[in-house]
């Protein structure tokens, strides 16, 4: 049991665990210590000097931000000499910075003006002769290096967070700045949301609003799995058009959580529906009755998936969601052998973990926040990262410790191999059949995945206390997805372990949850965001207009199992779900009357949607919406022997998106520019016989594709990358395809 | 101090007197008499002597609105103006949103964008003059001295959005280098030609 440490701030006793500093157990106890560079979610840089306290018995200040208390040590957080001295730091910080107030973006809500103002700085004795200094553009930032104050926030979270070391500091006194190794950088913004003066902006906000302007909407991401917090920030549109309102940008509580690209630049993708269309309405109305099938996909919200629900078993429609069909499957499969009826791991346990697999998924795309919290497990833990996935990662480059290819296809044997060296000796009894008929010479030689690689896995994993495992959506929409999901479970059971199953789209794990899902399709369809007989569409290009979901009111169950409010940032004028519900006889006043509806027996709770909590507290702990609770079950099956592998010759593809794009929305949002490209290696060039820039097609499924082929650079090996965010259509099947690439 | 004069209401000695006031006539005849004594002294014909007097002098002192006005003082606040910078003829708004802000009547609304110069450039400005109540907010919180209020008081168009436009309030370029642009003499600033109007308080003591 860690020891906890007493001690006193102004007089007040308080008391820090191991490993906190004097900083953090005042902002606990809300005891102002002012600071420029400390970010919370980074380790202290501890470069401005603002947060000196005194400490009794020390000569000299004392750095709060990186100092631990020792037992019994009183601290005084302000006094004149510190007064003073804060004062001369912030004199320091002004030296020569621009009097642009009026203009700046930052104006309103700048560190350096509050502290200013705070220290009551009115003139300024001394400057220094000033230099000729180049603002730069790097996509959609924008870096002005007069306002940098140099305070370091940006490298520390582009290094320690984010894990892309593309900024860096570029040393020369009072010349240094910022610079960006612009093929490094994911363009998540996350320096702009840090960054306390107006140095680093958003090209596309910049000087089109002040920030005061703007009415703040907090609410949740709806673009993956993550679902994170974050604030739209909107005004009316134009001088020109009043009443009419979009949103200008999107912040985020950038101390204490993290937003990836998409969730930052990837806001407008709204719906704009002016009036009622009664005669589409009135169809649609029909249509439903028409209907014995309806199609959706995980971009749903709880109550809109409960509303199916609802309509399933009042009318008896079918529901299909092949993508959520597919994880619930692999969810139930996971319980019948772990008995929990969700996984244990969480975000923040992994940015907590020494030591993580990643298998199946190509997180940097897949997941951005799995990524960041991965960085931060290997920046602050120094945690042992293996990447495991047939294509390797030029992103994760900086990241990953241990690289695993294995072949395409072989995802069950690979995993059989880790249950082998993972778990205990108890779970080898009752699993006797599936480890005795193992043959890991057999499995290593037909995946690649040699038993040396296996044997440095499991010598590395000595004296590592809190390992996890992350799975991603090509072990859950595997072919032997079942089995797959059972050794997954044996390893939460039976191992150190904690394991995450990344549910593949926004709200994937909500859906399998609420809804009871079907498999076989009947004649007559009704498609929500996803092609039918008639369908219902968030992207205006459906037979009726749905509001999306930043127009919404709502919740998302996130990778988390956290269930996290969603508000409606935009108006809509049209109707929506729940009107068509009322017109079918499923009455309810509001579709957030289904909040406290949601499946108690699933995990879900009955808070009504405006009794949600969406903050953080001082320190950074999250209190956001409720967490699912974990239904026990017994866990009676066992694992089965595993199948043969099978091998992919020839061409093979991955579906998988590029950086920051996951859906149609995505795509709409006028600062995520992708062109949907077939983008594979030199290498996969030559052996299908194309070139760069060429127009070939290829048959995926039932699905047609012709796409234009790109050589990318970042890429290695013989799989190439077909992106699907330009199509709503949810996927069921194994990520890899062996196809035929003819030219068009 | 004691407070025996206050104390004295003996009023009627100090130099008081009663104003003679004749009784109100009781009789019928006694009406008559002061109707027809009324009437013919001619005491209407003193007023109306005065106006015909000076009608014949030609000397009026009756300002011939809307032929001729008054200055107004530069406090005076009426519709804005949007002044522009002497030496280059640049707007003075820099697009900083004070104005937008401080407007307690919410009436002041801009459009603003990053243009080809790096500059914050102002891209639409308006004030709605139906719910502005020429407080001066606006222009007293101006860094720039850009927005001012100017003279014109005369509101009276077929529209309010007559008054509104960003190019109506701002300086014309012709009229800048004509130098007919004036500096805004700022708050507290007096009323052109003030000097010539004061005079000796006409009073004895």
């Amino acid at each position: 049991m860690s020891k906890m440490i007493q001690f006193t701030i102004d007089g007040r006793q308080v008391t820090a665990a191991k490993g906190e500093s004097i900083l953090q157990v005042a902002r606990r106890e809300e005891i102002y210590i002012p600071t420029m560079c400390y970010l919370a979610k980074t380790s202290p840089s501890a470069s401005c000097r603002m947060c000196v306290v005194e400490a009794e018995g020390v000569d000299g200040f004392v750095l709060s931000c990186n100092t631990p208390p020792t037992e019994g040590i009183a601290i005084t957080s302000d006094s004149q000499a510190l007064y003073t001295e804060r004062q001369n730091i912030m004199k320091m910080y002004n030296v020569n910075h621009p009097l642009q107030c009026g203009v700046c973006d930052k104006s309103g809500e700048c560190d350096l003006q509050n502290k200013t103002l705070d220290f009551d700085l009115d003139d300024q004795s001394f400057a220094v002769a000033d230099q000729r200094r180049e603002s730069k553009v790097w996509g959609v930032l924008s870096y002005d290096p007069h306002l940098c104050i140099m305070c370091e926030k940006c490298t520390s979270v582009c290094n320690e967070v984010v894990g892309s070391e593309a900024l860096f500091i570029r040393p020369g006194g009072y010349k240094s700045e910022i610079d960006n190794t612009f093929s490094k950088c994911i363009q998540c913004g996350e320096c702009i949301s840090v960054c306390p003066v107006g140095a680093m902006a958003s090209t596309d906000f910049e000087y089109t609003s002040n920030v005061w302007e703007l009415e703040k909407v907090p609410s949740a991401c709806a673009h993956c799995s993550s679902a994170c917090n974050l604030t739209y920030e909107k005004k009316h549109t134009s001088i020109a058009t009043l009443g009419d309102e979009h949103i200008y940008r999107v912040t985020n509580e950038y101390d204490h959580d993290t937003l990836c690209g998409a969730g930052r630049f990837g806001y407008d993708y709204e719906n704009r529906v002016t009036q009622k269309d009664e005669d589409a309405f009135a169809i649609a109305v029909s249509a439903f009755e028409n209907a014995d099938t309806i199609r959706f996909n995980s971009m749903i919200s709880n109550e809109e998936a409960l509303l199916l629900q609802r309509l399933k078993e009042q009318f008896g429609y079918r529901l299909i969601n092949k993508e959520a069909k597919k994880y619930q499957e692999f969810m139930d499969a996971f319980t019948s052998v772990s008995g929990n009826s969700l996984y244990s791991a969480d975000l923040e346990t992994i940015r907590k973990s020494d030591y993580a697999i990643t298998i199946g998924s190509a997180v940097s795309t897949d997941n951005p926040m799995v990524r960041f919290a991965l960085s931060v497990a290997v920046n602050r833990r120094k945690a042992y990262m293996a990447y495991m996935h047939p294509i390797e990662d030029e992103m994760l480059r900086n990241l990953v410790t241990q690289y695993v290819k294995y072949e395409v296809g072989s995802e069950e044997g690979v995993l059989a191999m880790l249950c082998e060296m993972i778990v205990d000796e108890k779970a080898k009894e009752s699993h006797k059949a599936f480890f005795d008929d193992l043959d890991l010479g057999y499995i290593s030689g037909e995946s690649n995945f040699g038993e040396e690689e296996l044997e440095l896995l499991k010598k590395k994993l000595v004296r590592r206390y809190d390992p996890v495992l992350i799975i991603g959506a090509d072990l859950i929409n595997h072919p032997n997805a079942v089995n797959i999901a059972k050794m997954a479970g044996m390893i939460e059971k039976h191992s150190a372990f904690s394991v995450m199953i990344i549910p593949p789209e926004t709200n994937s794990l909500g859906v399998s949850l609420i809804c009871d899902l079907d498999s076989e399709e009947g004649e007559n369809t009704v498609g929500y965001n996803v092609a039918a007989d008639f369908v219902l569409s968030a992207l205006g290009d459906g037979d009726l207009d749905m509001p999306a979901l930043s127009q919404q009111e709502g919740t998302l169950t996130n990778i988390d199992k956290r269930v996290v409010p969603m508000n409606a940032a935009l108006a809509y004028h049209g109707y929506e779900l729940n009107d068509i519900a009322n017109a079918l006889g499923v009455k309810s006043d509001h579709v957030i009357d289904y909040t406290a509806e949601l499946p108690q027996e699933r995990g879900f709770s009955t808070v009504r949607f405006d009794d949600l909590p969406n903050h953080y507290t001082n320190v950074g702990e999250e209190v956001r919406g409720y967490y699912l609770d974990v239904v026990e079950t017994e866990a009676s099956a066992t694992v089965d022997v595993i199948s043969d592998i099978r091998e992919f010759n020839g061409s093979v593809i991955y579906r998988c998106d590029p950086l920051m794009q996951f859906n149609p929305f995505t795509d709409k949002a006028h600062q995520i520019i992708d062109e949907a490209f077939l983008s594979g290696s030199e290498q996969f060039a030559v052996a299908a016989r194309i070139k760069d820039g060429e127009r070939v097609r290829f048959t995926v499924g039932e699905d047609v594709y012709e796409r234009v082929f790109k050589v990318d650079e970042r890429l290695k090996g013989t799989v190439a990358l077909n992106p699907s965010f330009d199509s709503s259509e949810n996927y069921e099947s194994y990520r890899y395809n062996q196809v035929k690439i003819e030219r068009v | 101090m004691s407070f025996e004069k206050f104390k004295d209401r003996n009023v009627g000695e100090d130099g008081y007197y009663m104003v003679d006031i004749e009784d109100y006539p009781e009789t019928g005849w006694g009406k008559f008499k002061q109707v027809a004594s009324r009437s013919l002294k001619g005491e209407l014909f003193v007023g109306l002597w005065v106006v015909l007097r000076e009608m014949f002098k030609f000397d009026i002192h009756t300002v011939q609105y809307p032929k001729e006005k008054l200055p107004i003082g530069p406090r005076y606040r009426a519709v804005h103006k949007m002044l522009r910078l002497f030496e280059s003829g640049t707007e003075r708004c820099i697009g900083c949103g004070l104005c937008e802000k401080i407007c307690i009547s919410d009436c002041i609304r801009m459009d603003t964008k990053y243009d080809e110069n790096s500059r914050k450039e102002v891209t639409e400005y308006s004030i709605n003059l139906g719910r502005c109540i020429f407080c001066g907010y606006c222009a007293e919180v101006c860094p720039e001295l850009a927005i001012v209020h100017g003279g014109r008081y005369e509101n009276a168009s077929e529209q309010r959005a007559h008054f509104v436009e960003f190019e109506d309030m701002l300086t014309p370029i012709d009229a800048l280098k004509a130098g007919q642009q004036e500096e805004y003499p700022g708050f507290g600033a007096i009323i052109p030609g003030s000097d010539k109007s004061v005079k000796k308080t006409p009073l004895a003591y």
